[in-house]
């Protein structure tokens, strides 16, 4: 537990040396900042700067619900740029420190695998939350101000079913971090497998259960009709599985020295 | 703490760099890992350490083995790295709470650590700007700092100035006393002073295993080195055709004898000499080569 602790102050300080605990929050403050914005000015800004004649403004278009603005958040916002900058920000937390030997080299000491793992996925994991948070709180601060206001608790909910969609993410580019030595492969690599899995969410039923994209899916559900879809309790208990065995994976990768 | 290492093999994609060693140390012993360079030194090293996974075989120190006895084992590597942005006292303090070290005596320990090991003064600088003794320097402390029963160093003095060198040396001589210490090196001199057993590897082989004085001895040529003044140096002439002298050589400013027994001979060779009346400058039984020389002829 000592070392657990340790090891994960100690991730927080490097966060805090890269100035990842500034700017990772601000981009997601942005990226929730921009969807509604967007949206409520979009008309406004086609009438004014595309002065291209023919193009008609419909005036009785019904303007979005605050849910539906906050829903378009998470999925063409936070699943789209959010998961290309949330790769990129955690891409080398295990390469970075295998590549110069402090993984080996902590592992001399008497710290688990499974404590060095956890250390770093949960605090990442952290940070992504809090961050994600923000961004979506600022989104829900904007959706209703400018379109209507969304139930909170439906707001809670759709923010919990995303957090499960994200400790996959996260933990899907440990996994990447730990079984490959380039960056930039690893981002790639995570950025692709991560939107095949957002892709195919909501395409077939019985492939929704396994995919942990569709709690994703199960976010902007609530949002956007109150209801969350059926099967969500054993796609959450897959997705969590899945996350375990990613991390029993990298371990036992650790554990046999392969890195 | 006793190290037993049991018929460790290790390969590599195109390279067997370990190939079924074993060997034993007592506690308390200080042995020296001699080879050339990619004998397998740091490779045996790093299984030891538990970063490598051995193909085969196992290491066990008191009887268990060595992923669960990480707490009684420092480590240090060939080249030290650190996070760049902790201060050396951070770094030891990290390093500390991992091996479960209490706060209060890593508060006290570690200015009296870094006081050890000559970096006093740097305690609250950045590793990042170290120089590549400085982090030798606190490579060694953190090996030092959970007091463990069994170090093992990778060229702990390769890359120190004389200064350093000296440093670490006496600092090794103060703790061996309790420790079972098992370090590599290629540069014999400082082996040689800090350890008694030397044990020599090459390509994954070991190829001896001695005492320093076992491994003069073993080397010890049978031969007699004289020195005469050049007036009676036709009486070497003459000894070339004594049945017990085997081969006169001219070595330096003086000449090798070569006979079968050595003592019995050398008296026969001395009274031989006082006969023909040659006045001898110098005259040595046996000649024992140095560690470097005995190092060269087992590897090369």
């Amino acid at each position: 537990m000592h070392a657990f602790i340790a090891l994960s102050k100690k991730e927080i300080n490097q966060m805090t040396r890269d100035y990842k605990i500034v700017w990772l929050p601000i981009v997601f403050i942005l990226l929730g900042l921009t969807q509604p914005i967007m949206m409520y000015y979009l008309p406004v800004i086609l009438q004014s700067a595309g002065g291209v004649e023919g193009i008609m403004i419909d005036p009785n278009m019904a303007k979005p619900e605050g849910g539906e603005v906050l829903a378009s958040t998470l999925n063409s916002q936070f699943d789209q740029l959010g998961i290309i900058i949330l790769a990129v920000a955690t891409m080398s937390i295990i390469q970075g420190e295998k590549a110069n030997g402090m993984m080996a080299f902590i592992l001399t000491r008497p710290v688990s695998i499974s404590s060095y793992l956890n250390s770093k996925i949960i605090i990442h994991y952290i940070l992504a939350v809090i961050c994600m948070a923000l961004g979506y709180a600022v989104s829900y601060g904007y959706s209703a101000y400018l379109f209507t206001t969304v139930p909170m608790t439906q707001a809670i909910w759709a923010l919990v079913f995303y957090c499960v969609w994200l400790l996959f993410v996260i933990t899907f580019v440990a996994m990447m971090s730990t079984f490959f030595t380039s960056p930039a492969f690893i981002a790639l690599i995570s950025i692709v497998v991560l939107f095949i899995c957002r892709f195919t969410a909501g395409l077939h039923p019985i492939l929704d259960v396994i995919n942990p994209a569709s709690n994703s899916l199960y976010a902007t559900n609530i949002l956007m009709t109150g209801k969350v879809g059926t099967w969500y309790g054993i796609n959450v208990i897959v997705t969590l599985l899945l996350v375990l065995l990613m991390i029993m994976t990298m371990q036992s990768f650790i554990a046999k020295k392969k890195f | 703490m006793r190290l037993e290492i049991k018929n460790i093999t290790k390969k590599f994609k195109h390279k067997t760099a370990v190939n079924g060693f074993s060997m034993v140390i007592d506690a308390n012993e200080c042995v020296g890992l001699i080879g050339p360079n990619g004998a397998g030194k740091s490779t045996l090293i790093q299984i030891i350490a538990d970063i490598l996974y051995a193909d085969e075989g196992e290491v066990l120190l008191d009887g268990q083995k060595n992923s669960s006895m990480k707490h009684q084992i420092g480590y240090l590597p060939q080249y030290p790295n650190f996070f760049s942005w902790m201060t050396a006292f951070e770094t030891l303090y990290f390093m500390g709470t991992l091996s479960g070290i209490a706060k209060t005596e890593l508060q006290k320990e570690i200015p009296l650590l870094l006081e050890k090991v000559g970096l006093g003064k740097e305690a609250h600088i950045h590793v990042g700007t170290f120089s590549g003794g400085m982090k030798q320097r606190l490579g060694i402390a953190q090996a030092l700092l959970h007091k463990p029963a069994l170090m093992i160093m990778d060229e702990p003095v390769s890359a120190l100035d004389p200064i350093g060198r000296r440093e670490v040396l006496n600092l090794l001589k103060e703790i061996k006393k309790e420790t079972t210490i098992l370090l590599s090196t290629h540069i014999l001199s400082d082996a040689e002073e800090i350890c008694e057993r030397f044990v020599v590897i090459k390509n994954g082989h070991k190829i001896e295993d001695a005492t320093k004085s076992e491994l003069l001895k073993r080397h010890q040529e049978s031969a007699i080195f004289l020195m005469i003044r050049k007036e009676d140096f036709k009486w070497l002439t003459m000894i070339e055709h004594l049945p017990y002298v085997k081969k006169v050589e001219s070595c330096g400013n003086g000449f090798k004898v070569f006979v079968d027994y050595l003592e019995g001979d050398a008296h026969r060779l001395l009274q031989h000499g006082l006969d023909a009346k040659v006045l001898f400058t110098k005259f040595e039984v046996g000649i024992q080569d140095n560690l470097e020389e005995i190092f060269l002829e087992l590897v090369v």
